[in-house]
């Protein structure tokens, strides 16, 4: 040890987004020290979320997946005993997908599903039964086979009709922020597994209270959360991570580092250049982002009278060229926003809705908010006539606000971009050139949305506890 | 490159990604059941093997990649390959 007083302990996380909540929990439960520094008011990154004018709003998350028997969800559930202090409840149906023909809804029962797609796509109710099939026989293997396939390539191999196929894909899009040509298939494929078969989950009373029942349940196995407390850098020593400093002033000593936050900031600003091989750093520098989101959040008066399936996730598309709305997404105006996703609470009091959105910069965002925001209600006027008389409240989070919360790179919905080219890359996860440095979370590796970023949590705890063992054994007795 | 040498070397990666010691990883070891390889992890050690060796694993091989061994068989496959397209060009 140093010989000084600084606080020492066995974990250290950065960032308390759901990740970092779940690889805490499973580390302290082992029985280490474990410190979860978090830059903002209160827990969960993007799972989080405020009231205004008695209305409760998800912030980013608005329902999760990963709840089934075997699911990763549940399985945290079951470890942390999280159904002690969280009621779920699953929507049905999870999503429904509008477009300018036809309509489909994905029901928790599969066999439902397919009947509905009856009325509009007969002939590929046996192709969507084959691809749920495949998606939900977990084996490695035939998934790893895929790692050059995009998810067109995927959908193309199961499916002949065109419109069906831009159908299937559109909450693709919208949970990744890719159209098919460009997302790698094992992202799709997890997202569609994950999101949709076994989506549509919402925990009682708002996000936050998943979040922060991951937390009390932390520090429940003694983990210390320290809240509003942005960690200025990862202190490296003899080549490996030893520490954090919170705030600029405060060093804290560690076994091993994990963050949970952006890979830019974890290795440009916390880490620093001088320790990054120049292959990874021209690698960092090449990495794409995915994009951001404009998320509009509406209070709606009890008068306002509308048919839309609460609870579900809905999903509008107005044409059936994903590439295209790749596009108008990157390039997005007041006047431009026209795919989104609408999901109105259960008890109808608000409606979150969000388009994917490129960042541009924070003047921008700051001068054109206002205007995004009534182009929005403008374009939900045309789902929802009459919806504008019906507003208590309105306000939005740019991809500027995204940034301001939680650091993310360009505002960024899901972590680098899901693309083939970018997949796997065990150095972000386990960096080979600098010991004891985990990153778990969206920028870690192709993980994204709350089960994706669970599974990541809980992996990197096991990595952890794996190589500690390791490492105890041989460095013992001395 | 001899196979004990390359073993050695497919090992370390797949210690690397597993997170279990080199020491515990017997050839025989199966990627899934013994060592918790899940589908990203699976991908993970391919694209390692693919940035380390320079070579390609080709769709196909992926799923016959079950055992430490049998990822050892394929890498060595692959280099024998490069080698051959090396002497010939």
């Amino acid at each position: 040890m140093s010989g000084t007083d600084r606080p020492s302990y066995d974990a250290v996380i950065i960032g308390s987004g759901i990740s970092g909540l779940v690889c805490g929990s499973y580390l302290a439960k082992a029985g280490l020290k474990v410190l979860i520094a978090e830059q903002h008011h209160q827990p969960g990154g993007y799972c989080t979320s405020f009231v205004r004018r008695g209305i409760t709003f998800d912030a980013a998350a608005h329902s999760f997946g990963g709840y089934r028997e075997n699911g990763i969800i549940r399985k945290v559930f079951n470890d942390f005993r999280l159904n002690d202090n969280v009621a779920v409840t699953r929507y049905d149906p999870t999503d429904v997908v509008v477009s300018p023909d036809s309509e489909i809804s994905l029901w928790s029962d599969l066999e439902r599903t397919i009947a509905d797609l009856g009325s509009s796509f007969p002939d590929e109710q046996d192709n969507f039964r084959k691809f749920a099939s495949f998606l939900l026989k977990p084996d490695p293997q035939s998934f790893a086979g895929m790692r050059r396939w995009t998810f067109k390539d995927l959908l193309d191999h199961y499916f002949r009709n065109d419109k069906l196929k831009s159908m299937l894909s559109f909450p693709i899009f919208g949970n990744g922020a890719l159209p098919p040509a460009r997302m790698s298939a094992f992202i799709g494929a997890k997202i569609f597994t994950e999101f949709i078969l076994d989506g549509g989950y919402y925990p009682e009373g708002g996000m936050q209270r998943l979040s922060n029942a991951l937390a009390e349940s932390f520090q429940h196995f003694g983990g210390e959360l320290l809240l509003s407390c942005p960690v200025s850098k990862i202190i490296i020593k003899n080549g490996g991570a030893a520490g954090i400093v919170i705030g600029g002033k405060m060093p804290v000593s560690a076994g091993s580092v994990v963050s949970n936050c952006d890979a830019r900031q974890t290795f440009l600003r916390m880490i620093g250049k001088k320790h990054l091989p120049l292959e990874f750093m021209n690698k960092l520098n090449r990495m794409q982002p995915s994009l951001s989101m404009f998320v509009l959040y509406l209070g709606l008066d009890q008068e306002f009278e509308n048919t839309l399936h609460a609870g579900s996730n809905i999903w509008y598309l107005s044409h059936y060229d994903l590439e295209k709305m790749y596009q108008s997404a990157a390039r997005r105006s007041p006047s431009s926003i026209d795919e989104c996703m609408v999901r109105i609470s259960p008890d109808r009091k608000n409606l979150l809705a969000f388009t994917n959105t490129s960042f541009r910069n924070r003047a921008f965002w700051s001068d054109s908010k206002s205007t995004f925001i009534d182009g929005f209600i403008a374009r939900l006027s045309r789902i929802m006539p009459g919806i504008s008389q019906h507003i208590l409240y309105k306000d939005a989070a740019t991809p500027s606000t995204m940034y301001r919360y939680t650091s993310n790179y360009r505002g960024a919905a899901y972590g680098w971009e899901s693309t083939t080219a970018q997949l796997a890359d065990p150095d972000f996860r386990r960096p080979s050139f600098i010991r004891h440095l985990y990153l778990t979370g969206h920028w870690s590796t192709q993980g994204l949305g709350i089960p994706g970023v669970a599974y990541l949590g809980y992996d990197t705890a096991t990595s952890v506890l794996k190589r500690r063992k390791a490492s105890l054994s041989q460095s013992s007795p001395e | 490159m001899k196979e004990n040498t390359l073993e050695k070397e497919i090992i370390s990666i797949i210690a690397d990604v597993s997170g279990f010691d080199p020491g515990e990883i017997t050839p025989e070891a199966k990627l899934a059941d013994d060592l918790e390889i899940d589908s990203i992890k699976a991908i993970e050690i391919v694209v390692a093997i693919e940035k380390k060796y320079k070579v390609s694993v080709r769709d196909e091989d992926v799923p016959k990649i079950t055992t430490v061994s049998e990822t050892v068989a394929v890498v060595h496959k692959l280099l024998n390959q490069e080698l051959a397209t090396n002497v010939r060009n």
